[in-house]
């Protein structure tokens, strides 16, 4: 296995972050454990359950099977970067409101899901929010929960 | 926790503040923005990474360990062996039970189950760590294996003579009863499988160890670290803020922490170490494998005679689990007679686990698919056949019941599902190609009770600050504690701080069992009452006070406001009130312990589980109840089946807070939804290896195999079961939903499944 380390800049939340990291070093892994961004979760380690999930110029990706160094010159957006100025995003908002999440470990993920799906235009009844939500597991069971957030946020984005 | 300063729910939530409010979650902010640190998420200078090894066979002794390649790689630190880690001391069980003196070790060189750690590496960065463990060779002497409790060696098993219960004479009943139908019933493994893993960081100074450590139980943890490692029990700091899900499977210190904590005190470093999702299906165990028969015997008119019940689940080779499989079967209906046995099973698996209502999940899906075969023998209503014999008292125990609203659960229940259109034949409702079925099934869990401790401060500022060592996994401990802090002192609920997860802070004892809720607003209600005491005795007495000159004999706190009840006098902030006699704060510790107890008596309540109280303690059998009402669609070609629409009513007492407590509810019925449709761990009958290990093939529920629920709360206060009258929310609601499903498949295609999951193999 290699020693070598190349130079990744990666664009955070509009941060620009130059690391030097070994080429095997997950997207997932450089956030949380060397830019300390861990409000992007590691469940599964294999793109089983969608905690990982981030925005990768603007599409929801999972960080865990992205290499960091896949994201160079790409912009990155996290949980961390979803509030502006201290408002919520009406999707936060609307998971707060409708209680959707209880341990809260797949919250950021289903999070940045819910941002896409409704930019995706896949928000369109609960139907097909179920659907486009299915990517993310949620062991607490929180589901009918997220998908009244996803439709109260995607009205309110929408109007 | 983070103090935010953000809208709790909308305006329709009038009175949210208070206890039975529906306030949203005070940890909410935190967690929907990320900066809910959980405990692996803690970035410590110079912390090391370790990833386990594992046994690739299920019986067997490891013959060597080759480490030489691992050890040379890139980064590593440190390759842990059986024979290179340090020498801990066995710790006691969770009773208490004094450990055998002999030494404990994390990493095994006997191996009883597929998945055992045998080995770990420690390296600068994650990365090589991995890189590196698979560079470990463990070389083995392999012994045949019992895989499962259809392996033919399995045998009939260890008799448990605890679970045995018997009145009346249940066999001589049966056989002569007019009406008798027995069969068997099974579920398989099934895992908690939280979304956080199960991982620690470890750091030691000198003879003082922190772990910070998703945790159900931060004192029964820290007394196993402690005795492992022969320090005292004050020495050990768990911290766990936040943790990720537990379902059961995070109230126990398991052989990975050892394993850690070991490497952090050999490297002198603190240690990560988190398990990969594959190790978490063998790292620990989940819900026992279990096999039940139920024969009931019962008149014409569908009442029930006789209850004869066998059961068995599975154990490991050298630990003890007992699911216990009587626990509803023996007070759900009214009988004369009734017999209860249960043996368990030694298997090649990791010791089995506590997973979401253990005992009277399983045990639920006996008696409640039972009772439904016995309603079509007879040709009664499914619905009705529960109501004839209703159980007035607890036929167990011979005690009344606290409170019980199943009828009333059964009666709201019913009625919003419109079960009076269902029509009885099976196969007789139909949407085209799709069969509709229509099932009942009733649930029930008993009230765990033991004693907790808190602080409560009201600081110079007039907020109010709570400390107790219990957690929030997503049961809304610090919600629910900030709302009872808030109503007892009068404070508005965003004044409130609850900081939880610090065994540094009073103690609490597990959060298992549904008891936390119950033992906690109780703890938080005696030490706010007292500090509400001082506060207002300090504003009466002190010649300083703007209302000593008032001679009142009390005054009225409300909003954060002291007053006169009688409106004259002065009207003070709690921080005018503070300021003017000089205090920077006021403290109150509530303690809900008998007051002639012990530091022994409080040790053993916060560290085990040996001075819970019993649930038929004293006059009364304390339960919470509920009733499901389930349709599902079964595709008559395919034999696809999905749950369409479920309506369950519910009695957990008093709701703390509504909107959280309906969130629980719903939560336990989809993993019930997931046990009657998906769940189930697949053994590789070659080596005994779970090989569905991961979330891709050990199929937990998604957002599109859920339909709407409606949890509808049939609750009155029960003060026999807590101090403000709540009973069990937590693991209530999974009891019954996989019968309901099951007796709902059978009314839509007339056959019945015994055997979870109802996968469509079994249909076709």
């Amino acid at each position: 296995m290699t020693k070598t380390t190349i130079p990744v800049h990666l664009d955070v939340n509009g941060h620009r972050h130059t690391l030097q990291l070994e080429p095997r070093v997950t997207l997932l892994d450089a956030l949380r454990d060397r830019l300390g961004l861990t409000g992007t979760k590691k469940g599964c380690d294999h793109g089983q359950c969608g905690a990982c999930t981030v925005h990768v110029d603007g599409e929801r990706v999972l960080a865990c099977l992205t290499l960091a160094a896949q994201a160079e010159g790409r912009t990155v957006t996290t949980i961390e970067g979803l509030a502006r100025e201290g408002e919520l995003h009406p999707v936060q908002a609307a998971f707060l409101e409708q209680d959707a999440f209880q341990c809260g470990y797949c919250t950021p993920g289903q999070i940045m899901s819910a941002v896409a799906c409704i930019r995706e235009g896949h928000a369109g009844s609960d139907e097909e929010i179920r659907e486009y939500m299915a990517g993310n597991l949620c062991r607490c069971g929180a589901y009918p929960h997220i998908v009244a957030a996803v439709r109260q946020a995607a009205l309110e984005v929408q109007s | 926790m983070t103090v935010h300063n953000m809208r709790h729910g909308d305006a329709s939530d009038g009175g949210a503040d208070a206890v039975g409010g529906r306030l949203s979650r005070v940890d909410g902010p935190a967690k929907i923005t990320g900066s809910a640190k959980y405990a692996v998420e803690q970035q410590l200078e110079g912390l090391a990474y370790a990833v386990l090894v594992e046994s690739t066979i299920a019986s067997g002794k490891v013959r060597s360990i080759d480490t030489a390649e691992a050890e040379a790689a890139p980064g590593v630190l440190k390759v842990l062996t059986p024979d290179t880690i340090i020498s801990l001391r066995t710790a006691s069980d969770w009773f208490g039970t004094p450990p055998p003196d002999k030494p404990y070790c994390p990493l095994a060189r006997d191996i009883t189950f597929s998945g055992q750690h045998v080995a770990a590496v420690v390296a600068e960065t994650f990365e090589q760590a991995v890189a590196a463990a698979a560079l470990v060779k463990v070389s083995y002497d392999e012994t045949p294996s019992i895989v499962d409790l259809s392996d033919a060696k399995a045998g009939d098993g260890i008799p448990i003579d605890a679970m045995t219960k018997k009145w009346g004479d249940a066999q001589a009943a049966f056989a002569s009863a007019p009406v008798r139908i027995c069969a068997a019933y099974n579920t398989p493994r099934e895992y908690q499988a939280p979304m956080e893993p199960h991982g620690l960081i470890a750091q030691w100074e000198g003879d003082k160890l922190t772990v910070w450590e998703p945790s159900q139980w931060l004192d029964g943890m820290a007394r196993t670290y402690a005795e492992w490692f022969g320090v005292p029990f004050e020495n050990v700091r768990l911290v766990s803020p936040y943790i990720g899900g537990g379902f059961g499977s995070k109230a126990l210190a398991l052989s990975h922490g050892a394993v850690a904590a070991s490497a952090a005190k050999m490297l002198g470093r603190p240690v990560r170490l988190v398990m990969t999702r594959p190790q978490t299906f063998t790292g620990y165990g989940g819900r026992a494998a279990t096999r039940q028969t139920v024969t009931i015997g019962a008149d014409r008119q569908g009442k029930i005679q006789s209850i004869v019940h066998r059961g068995i689940n599975e154990t490991s080779m050298d630990g003890m689990w007992v699911e216990p499989l009587g626990s509803v079967t023996s007070i759900m209906y009214a009988t004369p007679n009734f017999s209860s046995k249960q043996n368990v099973v030694r298997v090649n698996s990791v010791v089995p686990g506590a997973m979401r209502a253990p005992g009277e999940n399983p045990s639920a899906f006996g008696i409640e698919s039972a009772i439904d075969e016995l309603a079509y023998e007879v040709g009664i209503d499914p619905l009705e056949i529960r109501l004839r014999n209703y159980a007035e008292q607890d036929p167990h125990a011979r005690k009344a019941w606290s409170t019980r609203q199943l009828r009333e659960a059964f009666a709201a229940g019913s009625e919003r599902f419109g079960w009076e259109r269902r029509t009885p034949q099976p196969r007789s409702m139909r949407d085209g190609n799709q069969l509709i079925g229509w099932g009942v099934a009733a649930g029930t869990y008993p009230v765990r009770r033991a004693y907790g401790e808190a602080i409560v401060r009201i600081l110079a500022d007039g907020s109010v600050e709570v400390e107790s060592s219990s957690i929030d996994m997503g049961q809304g401990t610090y919600t629910i504690l900030a709302q009872t802090a808030a109503e007892t002192v009068g404070v508005p609920a965003d004044n409130v701080v609850v900081k939880l997860g610090d065994s540094r802070f009073p103690r609490a004892g597990v959060a298992g069992g549904s008891r936390l809720a119950g033992v906690m607003t109780g703890a938080v209600y005696k030490a706010a009452t007292s500090a509400l005491d001082q506060l207002v005795g300090l504003a009466i007495s002190d010649p300083r006070s703007p209302f000593h000159a008032l001679q009142a004999n009390t005054l009225v706190v409300a909003n954060g406001r002291i007053s006169s009840p009688r409106g004259d006098g002065p009207d003070l902030s709690i921080a005018e009130l503070l300021g003017s006699v000089g205090r920077d704060h006021i403290e109150a510790t509530g303690d809900t312990m008998p007051a002639n107890s012990t530091a022994q008596d409080r040790y053993k309540n916060y560290t085990t589980i040996a001075m819970a109280l019993p649930h038929t303690e004293g006059d009364y059998s304390r339960h919470s109840w509920c009733a499901h009402f389930i349709e599902v669609r079964v595709d008559e070609d395919f034999g696809t089946v999905r749950v369409s629409r479920v309506v369950s009513a519910l009695d957990s007492g008093r709701l703390y807070n509504p909107k959280l407590a309906e969130s629980q509810w719903k939560g336990g019925i989809i993993m019930g939804i997931g046990q009657a449709l998906l769940e189930e761990g697949i053994v590789d009958r070659r080596h005994g290896r779970i090989v569905n290990n991961n979330l891709a093939d050990y199929l937990v529920p998604t957002n599109a195999d859920i339909p709407d629920i409606e949890v509808i709360s049939v609750g009155i206060p029960d003060l026999h079961s807590s101090v403000l009258g709540g009973k069990g929310v937590g693991e209530l609601a999974i009891v019954g939903v996989a019968p309901a499903i099951a007796n709902a498949v059978f009314h839509a295609t007339g056959k019945r499944v015994r055997d979870l999951p109802i996968t469509l193999e079994k249909l076709i």
